[in-house]
């Protein structure tokens, strides 16, 4: 759909080759649903388009927890935190997200974004607070100045406020764009399911198929820490290939934050107990072990979708972060290891799509090999999570199937066979999709 | 890949499970069996006192978990000592020894206090006497083989220069050596009433966690992993005698030692294991049950409406910012009570390994 839009609005001179590609770069995590975002996390609104206001709800039903209510959802040798998690039996609201674009003028835009995504807690409190995702000004230059190659004008932008990160469409995975419902191991395991920071961006923004910049960050966002030695930086680049039918992104990035007493925020980090489970039941308090050190990841991303009708494609993707850690794990007492740590994770996700039918499966894995060293190593590696004694190696199988009942809104039902954990588990899902524009503000993007 | 980095080596058999983390070994007292046999024998032994009738375990009775069941007690010389005696259980995990004392960071210096200390005397041994209470160990041919055993690096370890020095390390070694993990809550095997209990031991509510946490139940727990630990000493609000916060002397706690007035009535946190049977409780064993200590804590301190003590605890200035008062029923107290009693190590209590080992020898000392 996206790439019969933009055939079409190149055919009739609506829009740029540089702009045209701007929608398409958000659509890659999209899979090639038909609802892709008017408003994206790297959405460059229009000149003259007014202020656009687009939002989302996903509300899912699923068959089974990934643990029980009084457990922790540790991945075994990672060391997860952020807003990862777990998936929770029956119904649920993944997300809900309202998000506002305006071009002020013909160099200014800004954003903003909010959104509530699905929680939950070993004591069963859910953790829904409404979470600034975008506060952002942005700006545009030289987009006239012949720094293009050809006819196409380079676009530099350059934005600094509350940013989601653009180093890797990993990302940008909402569920509302996403085949699944569920994020992948990358984004649960590596960043902490999402990435919201204060910052700044600078970057050649899809000029001639290319987007090219860097980031740097207060260090808010997991796996980083804010104040003293924390925060982080990364930069990145991609190309985008369009020819005929075919599309083809190719991206890599490189991150690297430092981490000071870092939390897993999602039990720990502040004034904890044990939850207090019913009777006939137990629950344990959450070992509050932090980590100090540095974190490098790095990763390719990739996707080929191939359009061979107006309403039918087929497509993979593809995702490999690798990350690396050097520092100690310690906890209140005065414990401390040292900790290095080379893990990677892989996703391969093909999907076929027809008519107003979506089929994606998405295979992942994740393997972690991480060395501990001190008196204190199998003690805090074990409470930690980072100390993996059976070698298990998590992975997890998922099947989507989208339908796309109206333009703004899809049903979608899952199978998933997950081995994240010792425990494998086989869980589906039944859920609802609406995605719209509240306010498009005269003018049209996008794939609906 | 794990390397711990030789933290479960050791050369003595410490009866620890594998989930629980080594004591520290001094390295000028490192753990042996032998070194533990002979101090065991000095801790039975009367005769390290000046009047002959005062050991070690005179104040720390093995079915009490090394504690005495009173409220003070009495030294050689009928002095009677102003804290109450502590529970032995896993000494080897404090940082800091005794109640109040942050400078004392081996049990080899803590032996010292009642073998040779006259503030209060308890064993009596001084400049007078020590010859002669050492001469009554060198007559004895059991103590002969024992110290030769214990120090085979040494030529004289009875009779030379270092046999008093070497007297403090065994007793040092076999204190070391008083592990305990072997109770109902270390096997999984609570009661419902326990269970509820130990939710409320870690419940918002209560907070008694927060001191008393880890393996060993206190926050003043060190062991082979732990790099560095800051002194940790708590007011509990037990007194307020002139509403300024003020312990009655010289019962002050950390600040009898610093004289740091933000450190009056500061006190280290004891270790729950074995708590149920050691009591009377606080430092002074001012308070007959655990019923009363978790009333206490309830109430966020202790009032005392007569007498010279007079006071009211839970207004105490220097109290721990943890300690406020919560609402608890009555069930709620026995089944706290419960799960306090399930970190009894009932075998711990009678384990010949620790007992008097005069008595099988028909040396009753």
């Amino acid at each position: 759909m996206m790439l019969t839009l933009t055939g079409r609005l190149q055919t009739l001179g609506v829009v740029s080759g540089a702009k045209i590609l701007g929608r398409t770069f958000c659509g890659f995590m999209a899979a090639g649903l038909s609802y892709a975002p008017h408003v994206s996390a790297h959405f460059i609104p229009d000149e003259g388009a007014g202020t656009q206001v687009d939002a989302a709800v996903v509300a899912t039903w699923r068959s089974a927890s990934v643990v029980d209510q009084y457990e922790f959802w540790q991945i075994p040798g990672t060391l997860m935190g952020g807003d990862a998690y777990p998936v929770t039996s029956g119904l649920s609201v993944d997300e809900v997200t309202v998000k506002a674009a305006r071009r002020v003028d013909a160099n200014t835009f800004v954003k903003l974004g909010l959104g509530v995504h699905q929680g939950g807690s070993q004591s069963g409190d859910e953790h829904q607070s409404v979470t600034v995702e975008h506060a952002s000004l942005g700006f545009i230059c030289c987009e006239t100045t012949g720094l293009g190659v050809g006819e196409i004008a380079a676009e530099f932008v350059a934005e600094i406020g509350v940013l989601s990160a653009a180093f890797t469409p990993e990302l940008l995975s909402h569920r509302s764009t996403a085949s699944f419902s569920e994020p992948s191991l990358i984004a649960d395991v590596f960043f902490g399911r999402h990435f919201h920071d204060q910052g700044a961006r600078v970057w050649l923004h899809e000029t001639a198929g290319w987007s090219v910049g860097a980031e740097i960050w207060q260090g808010k966002a997991f796996p980083s820490t804010e104040g003293g030695d924390g925060g982080a930086w990364d930069v990145f680049a991609r190309y985008q290939f369009d020819r005929d039918k075919l599309n083809m992104t190719l991206g890599g990035w490189w991150y690297t934050a430092d981490a000071q007493s870092r939390a897993d925020h999602r039990y720990g980090g502040g004034h904890q107990h044990t939850p207090v489970a019913p009777p006939g039941e137990s629950a344990s308090q959450f070992p509050d072990i932090r980590y100090t050190g540095d974190v490098v990841l790095l990763g390719v991303d990739a996707s080929m979708a191939y359009q061979w009708t107006a309403a039918s494609s087929m497509g993979v993707q593809l995702s490999w972060a690798q990350l690396t850690m050097d520092g100690a794990l310690h906890d209140s007492g005065g414990r401390e290891a040292a900790l290095e740590a080379d893990q990677y994770a892989v996703w391969v996700q093909p999907y076929l799509k027809w008519q107003q039918h979506n089929l994606a499966v998405r295979v992942e894995r994740l393997v972690a090999d991480n060395r501990l060293s001190g008196a204190s190593a199998a003690t805090l590696g074990e409470s930690a999570g980072a100390l993996n004694v059976s070698g298990h190696t998590p992975q997890r199988a998922s099947l989507a199937w989208t339908y796309q009942w109206r333009p703004q809104t899809a049903f979608r039902t899952e199978w998933i066979q997950d081995e994240t954990l010792e425990d494998a588990q086989s869980r589906f899902t039944v859920g609802v999709i609406w995605h719209g524009s509240l306010l498009s503000g005269g003018h049209s993007h996008g794939g609906y | 890949m794990v390397d711990d980095e030789g933290a479960r080596e050791s050369e003595f058999d410490w009866r620890v499970p594998a989930s629980i983390p080594l004591p520290v070994e001094p390295e000028d007292n490192p753990m042996t069996e032998a070194k533990f046999q002979l101090g065991r024998h000095l801790f039975y032994d009367a005769r390290l006192s000046v009047n002959g009738e005062i050991s070690c375990a005179s104040c720390h009775h093995q079915s009490k978990a090394f504690s005495d069941g009173i409220q003070r007690p009495v030294g050689a010389t009928g002095e009677v000592h102003p804290r109450n005696s502590q529970s032995l259980t896993n000494s080897a995990y404090f940082n800091n020894l005794t109640w109040g004392n942050p400078a004392l960071a081996t049990i080899e210096q803590q032996i010292m206090l009642p073998l040779f200390g006259d503030n209060p005397i308890e064993h009596g041994i001084d400049e007078s006497n020590f010859e002669q209470i050492i001469m009554t160990v060198q007559a004895d041919e059991t103590y002969q083989r024992l110290f030769l055993n214990a120090f085979p690096e040494q030529d004289d370890p009875l009779w030379g220069d270092l046999a008093w020095d070497n007297v403090v390390k065994a007793i040092g070694s076999f204190v070391r050596g008083m592990t305990s993990f072997n109770s109902a809550f270390d096997r999984g095997e609570l009661s419902a009433s326990a269970r509820r209990g130990e939710a409320l031991f870690n419940s918002e509510r209560l907070e008694c966690f927060h001191c008393h946490d880890g393996y060993n139940f206190s926050d003043a727990t060190i062991d082979r992993g732990v790099a560095f630990l800051e002194p940790k000493f708590h007011n509990t609000g037990l007194y307020n005698i002139d509403g300024m916060g003020a312990y009655p002397e010289p019962n002050t706690g950390r600040h009898e030692v610093t004289g740091n007035p933000d450190h009056m009535g500061q006190f280290r946190t004891p270790s729950l294991r074995n708590v149920a049977v050691t009591a009377p409780y606080n430092h002074d064993g001012s308070v007959a049950t655990l019923e009363e200590v978790i009333r206490n804590y309830a109430r966020g301190g202790r009032v005392i409406a007569t007498g010279e003590n007079a006071g009211d605890g839970r207004i105490s200035p220097f109290k721990d910012g943890v300690l406020v008062p919560f609402r608890i029923s009555d069930a709620e107290v026995d089944d706290l009570v419960a799960f306090l009693e399930s970190l009894t190590d009932h075998n711990f209590l009678t384990d010949p390994r620790f007992s008097n080992p005069w008595e099988s020898t028909g040396e009753n000392l």
